[in-house]
């Protein structure tokens, strides 16, 4: 018998988080919209947020994250404060790739719409409206489903909060199910994940599958249209008293719209170097500063390589599932089915799995702690929007000419794919990096695993709550991968699109 | 002749607009001191690919601003102005009847009133039954008539075609234009002037009252035609013929 308490207490947790992921998911798509379609619209917006969003993409958040937490808990209170930070990290898991899906749809809309727009004179709420937004529907459906099981997945660490020693539990799901292990209650275990795993696969089946599947012409995927229609229909008729209600408003204000966001952080650190009365030893710092570097460049070659080497192998399994779900689709929709779980599972639900194996063997449970950060923007983007894109003459001419094998793979179906090979690959490297703070240095039930490594160093200096120590590591890591980004990358993708021109 | 110049009376007036564009750090002159005047009446405009007609019908839109010269319009109040595109450039998340009313909605016009417009043009242009139709499920020349349709929709004084029948096949493009005609002709539309620009001679010819032709870029006015064949016109009539045979001489 479960007793009636948990079952309430499960209830309300599960409620919490549910609130917690909707909130920060509809932030993202706000954040998203108005900052893809200001990119795509602003030559000046643009060239100084696609640098920024190309840094904050690959930084490891959760680095940031004591800080943050810092800020809003020293100003707010531990439980405002608490909430807003969790939302903020949820916020971060989700919004980047949602942004580069509006800006790169809206940037590839037919320049004849300018056209409409000015010869028509269509005021900016009615561009947003009717045009911005619904041209952004399929890319946004298509982000939503990775980001959606990121949220998921940094749901735990966004309840659970540790800031040196002093630790924040925030009621909710994961916190729930993190709790239950520690006290070896099995019980309250085994159905907090049973949860988990039954509000994660109804959210896919009922809302992202269908949504997906209808704006984007995906059909590698398992979901009830039926039911997702009444959703629909309830969201669309509340859409439509958004729309009478803001053009409504328009017609009062006629004014401008104002991009602030993202600048709401500038004051508030303002307000907590004031509070906090933070004085740097001036003196000190330089010494300070050669002695986090050296520590930096000791460490980077060894997180350098496992990035890289994640972002090969996920590629490589990605292609090849990829090939499987291509030649035989109810294979296909169960792997991509199968991926949507595997996906969202909160990083801290894989330790009772993990942890037998960990005494033995902890490169490997690095290795895929790496992956599970970072695999499955290759994996969504390939077997998804890759697959789905297949162009259907190019497949006819394979047939009739009978192209088959090795030929077909390397000859067709690879450079078919490349434009999401590319996207996704770009992505996971900055997944990857983000990953490795929490996949080099690990502490679970007792004993520590420092495997080394840029993301373990700055693990290190977070649980030390060394401040200055988390910003400079930060720092110099966004250096690197920038400089990496705009040379080595930018060189192989410039040489295989030289390679594969898609027409 | 005096009965030309009275049923005219100008409407729009092009006075000396040139403009150039920036690219690369090379200025490229495209229209130069281009000057004409559009009465009451239907007016092709052909020139050489390139040589800047759409420009100049976005200048006559008021959608881009010459660097010099003028568009003067002697109306009593500002113009509407509808735009055929020369693709038909529907939204394709919107029906059809939402694509037709969105330029009316976007003005200011009750939601209700522009749905009874766009169902009045929807009807001329025989798509009556297609308004909750999505434009991927509407055939080629189905999607230009919604880009008619949107651009009469909105009454305007002055409509603005850009090359509307070019993306057609031949047999569409011939009843398309014979639509356009009646609806010019019988002035169930309040339309004070149309302006088409197109490449095709014949369509000019058999369409409009006069046809300016324009130079390789820079475009300028090479020749003004005036088309004084009385309607309806066919191919085989001798007068069309040697008009058609006349502006190709300046065209090459
Ligand atoms: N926004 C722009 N920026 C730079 N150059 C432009 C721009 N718009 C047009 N041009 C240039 O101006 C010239 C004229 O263009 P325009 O589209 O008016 O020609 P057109 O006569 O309509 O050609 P076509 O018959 O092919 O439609 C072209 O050489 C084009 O490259
Ligand atoms: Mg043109």
């Amino acid at each position: 018998m479960v007793p009636f308490k948990l079952i309430l207490e499960l209830i309300l947790s599960t409620l919490l988080s549910l609130g917690r992921m909707f909130t920060a998911y509809v932030l993202s798509l706000i954040i998203a919209v108005v900052t893809g379609v200001a990119m795509a619209k602003n030559k000046y917006i643009e060239s100084i947020l696609l640098p920024i969003l190309d840094i904050l993409q690959s930084i490891p958040i959760l680095g940031f994250f004591p800080a943050v937490l810092a800020i809003f808990i020293t100003i707010l209170g531990p439980v405002t404060g608490g909430e807003i930070s969790s939302i903020f990290l949820i916020v971060t898991s989700q919004v980047w790739n949602m942004i580069f899906g509006v800006y790169s749809s809206i940037k590839s809309l037919d320049p004849s719409i300018d056209q409409l727009i000015s010869v028509y004179k269509l005021p900016l709420i009615y561009r947003l409206l009717y045009i911005y937004i619904p041209a952004s529907r399929s890319s946004l459906a298509a982000n939503s489903i990775i980001s959606w099981a990121g949220g998921w997945f940094f749901l735990t660490s966004a309840e659970v909060i540790s800031m040196g020693r002093i630790e924040y539990r925030l009621k909710g799901l994961g916190s729930f199910i993190i709790s239950a292990f520690e006290n070896r209650d099995t019980v309250a275990y085994t159905i907090g994940l049973l949860t988990l795993f039954t509000i994660i696969l109804v959210s896919y089946l009922i809302i992202w599958n269908p949504f997906t599947m209808r704006y984007t012409g995906v059909k590698t995927l398992l979901g009830f249209m039926r039911i997702y229609g009444v959703i629909e229909k309830a969201f669309a008729r509340i859409w439509s008293l958004i729309i009478e209600k803001l053009i409504m408003a328009y017609s009062v204000i006629r004014g401008k719209i104002i991009v602030i966001q993202l600048y709401f952080l500038i004051p508030l650190i303002l307000l907590y170097l004031y509070h906090t009365k933070l004085t740097l030893m001036t003196n000190n710092l330089y010494s300070e500063i050669t002695k986090y570097g050296v520590e930096f460049l000791w460490a980077l070659p060894l997180t350098l390589i496992r990035v890289y080497s994640t972002v090969i192998v996920g590629l490589v399994l990605s292609i090849l599932l990829a090939y499987i779900s291509h030649t035989r689709f109810k294979l296909g929709v169960l792997i991509v089915m199968l991926g949507e779980i595997l996906s969202s599972i909160p990083a801290m639900m894989w330790w009772p799995i993990l942890l037998p194996i960990l005494r033995g063997f902890p490169y490997g449970v690095m290795m895929f702690v790496y992956l599970q950060g970072s695999l499955w923007y290759t994996f969504f983007n390939i077997l998804l929007f890759g697959v789905s894109s297949l162009k259907e003459n190019i497949l006819e001419l394979s047939k009739i000419y009978g192209i088959r094998g090795r030929y077909y793979l390397l000859r067709v179906f690879i450079p078919s794919l490349l434009p999401s090979i590319l996207a996704g690959g770009l992505s996971a490297s900055g997944g990857a990096w983000n990953a490795s703070i929490a996949a080099e240095y690990f502490q679970v039930g007792g004993f520590i695993v420092d495997m080394g490594g840029v993301g373990s160093l700055l693990y290190k200096q977070t649980l030390a709550g060394d401040i200055l120590g988390v910003l400079l590591t930060s720092f110099l890591m966004s250096l690197v991968i920038i400089f990496i980004n705009k040379t080595v990358w930018a060189r192989v993708l410039k040489k295989i699109s030289g390679y594969y021109v898609i027409e | 002749m005096v009965t030309m110049l009275l049923s005219r009376g100008d409407i729009i007036e092009i006075v000396g607009v040139s403009k150039s564009y920036v690219s690369e750090g090379r200025e490229i002159k495209v229209l130069e001191d281009i000057s004409f005047s559009v009465g009451k009446e239907f007016v092709s405009i052909i020139g050489p690919s390139g040589c800047g007609k759409s420009t100049l019908l976005r200048i006559i839109a008021g959608v881009e601003k010459p660097d010099s010269g003028k568009v003067i319009f002697h109306l009593s109040r500002k113009p509407t102005i509808g735009f055929v595109f020369q693709f038909p450039t529907l939204l394709p998340w919107m029906t059809v009847l939402d694509n037709v009313i969105l330029p009316l909605i976007a003005s200011g016009v009750q939601k209700s009133r522009a749905i009874e417009k766009a169902r009045t043009t929807l009807k001329i242009v025989g798509l009556s039954e297609f308004e909750d139709f999505y434009p991927s499920e509407l055939s080629g020349g189905m999607k230009q008539r919604v880009n008619i349709a949107r651009a009469l929709a909105v009454e305007p004084d002055i409509l603005l075609m850009d090359e509307p029948f070019s993306n057609l096949d031949p047999l569409t493009a011939e009843s398309l234009r014979g639509e356009v005609l009646d609806i010019w002709l019988s002035s169930i539309l309040p339309i004070k002037s149309i302006i088409m620009v197109t490449h095709n001679v014949e369509e000019a010819v058999l369409m409009s009252d006069r046809v300016i032709i324009l130079s390789p870029r820079p475009a300028r006015v090479l020749k003004i035609v005036d088309i004084m064949v009385p309607r309806p016109r066919t191919r085989k009539m001798p007068e069309v013929q040697e008009l058609v045979d006349k502006v190709y001489e300046y065209v090459s």
